[in-house]
């Protein structure tokens, strides 16, 4: 039975903190178990798989790494409007998928959660290497933490 | 005709990861015309030297977040190639199961989200849903639906947790089985819809043709995505094993991917590669499909594999339904896995989506992975698209600077190409 929550981490392991919000999200699930009150996905980098996991929501916070022109390793939390995409690639490609445009189209098709919730990680090194970089593994107690705080609101 | 054209597409738009064309045409005379791609290496290869044998497949799976599941299923084929592991008739048949879901998924996504907007000429998906509802809201139940098979077989929708070395770590429930093959026979309506839709703008594609060597794998009396050799339409087979004989990869000056050839200059690998070489035994929706739109064995026009692709989904839909009725009669059992492992080196291929995927790999005593060798469709399509865009530049430079440049985008695009697809990191501005 789907919960009225979802939390989803994207991004990609074998990217260094590219895979900050799949850790993250594997960490919130075994904080809060099975009875919590969220769904945990580790979603990769499904793009389009995206619409699916949100719909018929009543929120979903999506958590990924994000460069946002802060410190490494800051987090930061916004909603869809509060951004635009600096995306060379607008329309849809699939891999580079803009979740900003996943969100607009669940909105069209009228599927898309009342709230939506980013939490950005600003990475320190995305390269092609398994793990975090030192300082975010240094940080992921914070991020739990914010990020919880986030669903029992 | 004397005309000057000038086109330099930096990273073309609805593919996966950079590619960019480049055309000068001066005078009437073609200058320069290439497919450029510019993405930096990503090196998997060595990212899984030193790894435990049951870790490659989930660490391959993300190599791609399309076509996660062609990649984990060859992994673990070539794993237990290497390792002398033998697994079960339900566990083939499983992960074939699984694999028809990513074809399903992943041409969807392709014909409805990326190929579509060129047809109804829309920009994106997004602007589509006001201009036909309808359409867009079947492609994106076809897609769910899709989505949710690959859930039930593979634990989630994209890069699967439920296979191990010579098993499964997790089976669907009976329960499961059937109400996804309910789900399944609800689809096969909502998929000759989209055929019909994309009959209706078919019109749309550019009429070309050129001369081109297919590949993909071949099977006895079956349409093929898992099992079987490596096929040519221009009448060679070869074993899996000799993969690297096919391939042939070579660098070029103009790109940062790797190109191939075997009996020509080029070849193509894909949907309409593999219909081409094993149309005669396409299912009966997927021939209706298929011949909605004139499509037979031995077309040579790229943008037919877009149909090729439609007609593929209805086939796997199909083939799973009769699956599902295989695994079930038979009786679903909860194996344990039980193996022996050797050291070795092994060979795999199996079709992802866009086309035949091949992977090797070697293991010590300890089963420690010291050498792995993959090789994607996408790469194995380069030498080709260069080639069709050589033929297609002179054939259609009488339409100008914007109808050149868009034919050619929509020529790449019918490749379905996945250039990169290791990172997708957000980019953002705060509204100030």
């Amino acid at each position: 039975m789907k919960k009225e929550t979802i939390v989803l981490g994207l991004g990609n392991p074998l990217m260094a903190d590219e895979g900050i919000g799949l850790k993250i999200v594997h960490l919130l699930m075994s904080a809060c178990g099975e009875n919590a009150r969220a769904d945990f996905v580790d979603a990769g980098t499904g793009g389009m798989s995206v619409l699916h996991y949100i719909a018929n929501r009543k929120k979903a916070v999506i958590v990924d790494c994000a460069l946002m022109n802060t410190e490494p390793g800051t987090i930061k939390r916004f909603t869809p409007d509060q951004v635009k995409t600096v995306k060379e690639l607008a329309h849809l490609s699939l891999h580079e998928t803009d979740i900003l445009k996943v969100i607009e189209l669940s909105k069209q098709l009228g599927e898309c959660p009342g709230q939506v919730i980013f939490f950005g990680i600003e990475p320190q090194t995305v390269e092609q290497r398994i793990g975090l970089s030192d300082l975010l593994t240094k940080k992921l107690d914070d991020y739990v933490a914010t990020i919880s705080k986030e669903l029992v609101a | 005709m004397s005309e000057n054209i000038n086109i330099k597409v930096k990273h073309i738009t609805r593919v996966e990861g950079h590619g960019n064309i480049v055309v000068n045409i001066k005078d009437g005379s073609v200058e320069k015309c290439q497919w450029q791609v510019p993405e930096a290496p990503r090196f998997f290869e060595a990212m899984v030297r030193g790894r435990d044998y049951d870790d490659i497949q989930t660490i391959v799976s993300r190599i791609c977040g399309i076509c996660s599941i062609s990649h984990s299923l060859v992994a673990i084929k070539a794993v237990e190639d290497a390792l002398s592991i033998k697994i079960s008739q339900q566990t083939d048949d499983l992960r074939l199961l699984m694999h028809f879901s990513e074809q399903l998924q992943s041409h969807v996504l392709h014909v409805g989200y990326l190929v579509a907007p060129d047809l109804f000429s829309a920009p994106s998906v997004v602007p589509l849903v006001a201009a036909a509802p309808d359409a867009v809201k079947t492609i994106i139940k076809a897609h769910r639906v899709a989505n949710q098979w690959s859930e039930v077989v593979a634990g989630r929708i994209t890069h699967p947790i439920t296979i191990v070395p010579g098993g499964f770590s997790q089976i669907p429930t009976e329960t499961q089985l059937r109400n996804l093959q309910n789900e399944l026979k609800a689809l096969v309506a909502p998929l000759v819809t989209i055929a019909e839709v994309v009959l209706s703008v078919a019109g749309n594609l550019p009429a070309f043709e050129r001369e081109t060597e297919y590949v993909s794998l071949a099977n006895d009396n079956e349409y093929t995505f898992y099992h079987g050799n490596i096929k040519s339409s221009d009448g060679k087979t070869m074993p899996v094993s000799d993969w690297e004989k096919v391939a042939n990869e070579y660098v070029v000056a103009q790109s940062t991917a790797k190109w191939a050839k075997w009996n020509r200059d080029s070849y193509a690998a894909g949907a309409l590669a593999r219909f081409n070489n094993n149309a005669e035994y396409i299912s009966p929706l997927g021939k209706k499909v298929a011949d909605m739109f004139g499509l037979k064995k031995g077309c040579c026009s790229p943008f037919m594999n877009n149909i090729a692709q439609i007609a593929e989904c209805a086939h796997v839909t199909e083939k799973a339904i009769e699956l599902i009725d295989k695994i079930l009669t038979r009786g679903l059992k909860t194996e344990e896995v039980k193996i022996n492992p050797r050291p070795g080196r092994g060979h795999a291929a199996v079709e992802a989506p866009r086309g035949i995927l091949f992977h090797s790999y070697e293991f010590d005593k300890n089963l420690k992975c010291t050498w792995g060798n993959m090789c994607i469709p996408t790469n194995q399509n380069h030498a080709n698209m260069q080639l069709d865009f050589e033929k297609m530049v002179p054939e259609f430079m009488h339409l100008g600077e914007d109808g050149l440049r868009q034919t050619m985008e929509m020529l790449i695009r019918s490749y379905d190409p996945c250039i990169s697809c290791s990172t997708h990191y957000l980019n953002v501005d705060f509204v100030r």
